[in-house]
């Protein structure tokens, strides 16, 4: 339905989401202030004389700030996005790929493949089969005591699953060379979007914007399946399909974002909530919406992490530092918001 | 009157791992008709439901569609050809009536399309039929059990199907909200729409079927007309109890005799 508010709304939040990547871009240890950016962005788009300031402005922006940038905007919305479809597929609203044991499972995959193998694409394979298959523990032993649909199952099977692959991890860890491989796990692990380079970042965008606009294009069957499988069959919707299409494409974005970034906790957990008590639960507006806040909350939460102390903070555990006290003023409003 | 099947069901075995469910169910639903499945709990009447709506497999037997055999239809058609309307629920998200309204359009639209302007005038058109427009705007979930079975019924009717299958539909409503509620079934039946529902109340049988089917251990025990089927030997069999029915204004009522002993 071309609704204008909703139109508004998303609009609204795009424009915010340019803003904030403007500001992040010129924000830094180097400020650049704004009319230096206008010049050298007129200078990329249209040509003129160059100087030394727009060399090095290359350097800043292109090589160093962009990628960052850009990999900030694709993890925040992976990540938002897959939190938002996993709590519609599970119709839960305490899972999240962190909760399910998605991020562990990639985390421990990917670990694995930077053990046995140098080929990048090994490791984002693995992460991803490992972040599957952890998602299918998680539901397993969710499902094993009471075949009913339980909240607190769900979350306790996801717990365990998490736990499992973080105990495998400490295994990959524990035999990794602690002079080269083990500093480069667990300094990923924690998260960080300084490894991004323009390539790889550009690369990993194809599976991850698939992702996205793959649970975009599903999102009005997400509020069916709400009603519960056999209703959201009544009313014909192949639910088989469009849960295995969803759990598959949540999987493949946060684990494609633990290999990019390492663990990056709450985002998946929270930012579908904030957007659930500001718009309604309405999916084909929740879904995109998610994926724009979650994009804008991870670049502000980056630009803290560069510019907060003289030392970077890993991304990860900011993340969690912000996520916590705001899950828990979102948990008591949550309830409402969820029945 | 010639009879004209919507569904056909053939010696329909159903069971679970460690108990027989259906035992050779052979059942039709014609155009026109409002039949009432009556039975005590466990009896079969909603695998029956289930059954018919492909939402689970028979171990043994055949159910048909109009002309084809319902495994040969995709959820999307068979939602072309009937709406059902389950026993009002809690949902998890706090959806707005039209919200969830709109969801009965989903069969209608294309694999990818945003629900359209035709889409939304559809769901207002069947609040107004239901006489529930002004609830529009309102949270499902803050609705009472008797206004969330109308918008469940309101979506039904989006769904622009002939026939209706409800599963228990009075049930939690309160006395005044069970009245209104079948009062909008014979209503909606007399405009042609085909109705099958379950229920635990003889008297609404009486009140509100042109045929009541009677099931018990799995098998249908007696079908035909209201006042023929249900009777004192029936409901004695059926439920174990004593009642008598009572013929009243021309409407037959079924009362329960506590001087004769509930068995």
């Amino acid at each position: 339905m071309i609704n204008i508010k909703n139109i508004g709304i998303v609009g609204g939040s795009l424009t915010l989401l340019l803003l904030v990547t403007i500001v992040s871009l010129l924000w830094g240890q180097y400020p650049i202030d704004f009319n230096t950016f206008m010049g050298y962005i007129e200078f990329k788009c249209f040509g003129g004389v160059g100087n030394d300031t727009y060399t090095l402005l290359d350097n800043i922006i292109l090589q160093i700030r962009l990628p960052r940038v850009l990999l900030a905007i694709l993890i925040g919305a992976a990540l938002a996005v897959s939190g938002a479809a996993f709590q519609a597929m599970f119709v839960n609203p305490l899972v999240s790929p962190g909760i399910l044991g998605v991020l562990a499972g990639a985390s421990f995959g990917a670990a694995l493949g930077m053990l046995i193998s140098e080929q990048w694409y090994i490791v984002q394979i693995l992460a991803f089969v490992f972040g599957f298959v952890a998602v299918g523990v998680a539901v397993l032993i969710g499902g094993m005591v009471t075949n009913s649909r339980s909240t607190v199952m769900l979350v306790l099977g996801g717990v365990i699953s998490s736990s499992l692959f973080t105990a495998l991890l400490s295994v990959i860890k524990y035999v990794a060379d602690p002079y080269s491989t083990l500093p480069a796990i667990v300094y990923w692990l924690m998260g960080s979007l300084t490894m991004a380079d323009l390539h790889s970042v550009l690369l990993v965008s194809i599976p991850i914007l698939f992702s996205i606009f793959g649970m975009i294009a599903l999102s009005k069957y997400f509020d069916l399946l709400s009603l519960g499988d056999e209703e959201a069959k009544a009313l014909g919707v192949n639910v088989p399909m469009v849960r295995f299409a969803a759990i598959i494409l949540a999987t493949l974005a946060s684990s494609l974002s633990v290999v990019m970034a390492g663990m990056i906790g709450w985002v998946g957990l929270i930012i579908p909530h904030i957007i659930r008590m500001a718009v309604g639960p309405a999916h084909r507006l929740l879904i995109p919406l998610s994926a724009i806040v979650g994009a804008i909350f991870l670049l502000l939460a980056d630009s803290v992490s560069r510019l907060a102390l003289s030392v970077e903070i890993p991304i990860g555990i900011l993340t969690s530092l912000i996520g916590i006290p705001v899950f828990i003023i979102v948990l008591k409003n949550a309830r409402a918001a969820w029945n | 009157m010639e009879l004209n099947p919507i569904i056909t069901v053939n010696d329909l075995h159903f069971s679970y791992p460690k108990r027989n469910v259906l035992e050779g169910i052979d059942f039709s639903l014609n155009r026109g008709e409002v039949v009432s499945l009556l039975g005590p709990n466990g009896c079969g009447k909603s695998t029956l439901i289930r059954l018919i709506l492909k939402l689970i497999r028979p171990k043994k037997g055949e159910i048909w569609l109009e002309n084809k055999t319902l495994y040969r239809y995709s959820h999307r058609e068979i939602a072309k050809h009937i709406a059902y309307i389950p026993q009002y629920h809690n949902v998890p998200f706090n959806y707005s009536v039209l919200e969830m309204v709109m969801m009965g359009r989903v069969s209608k639209s294309s694999f990818f399309a945003t629900p359209s302007a035709n889409d939304r005038a559809s769901a207002f058109a069947s609040l107004e039929r239901i006489g529930i427009a002004d609830l529009a705007d309102r949270a499902f979930g803050q609705l009472s059990g008797g206004q969330k079975q109308m918008v469940l019924l309101a979506r039904a009717l989006t769904q622009e199907v002939n026939t209706f299958i409800m599963d228990e539909p009075v049930s939690g409503l309160d006395y005044g909200n069970q009245i209104r509620l079948l009062k909008l079934i014979a209503d909606l039946a007399a405009q042609g729409y085909t109705f099958l529902k379950t229920t635990h109340y003889p008297d609404h049988a009486l009140m509100v079927s042109s045929r009541v089917v009677v099931m018990n251990n799995g098998k249908i025990i007696a079908d035909g007309k209201p006042h023929e089927v249900i009777t004192s030997p029936m409901i004695r069999e059926v439920y174990g109890i004593n009642a008598d029915l009572i013929t009243y204004n021309a409407n037959t009522w079924c009362i329960p005799t506590f001087s004769k002993g509930v068995l």
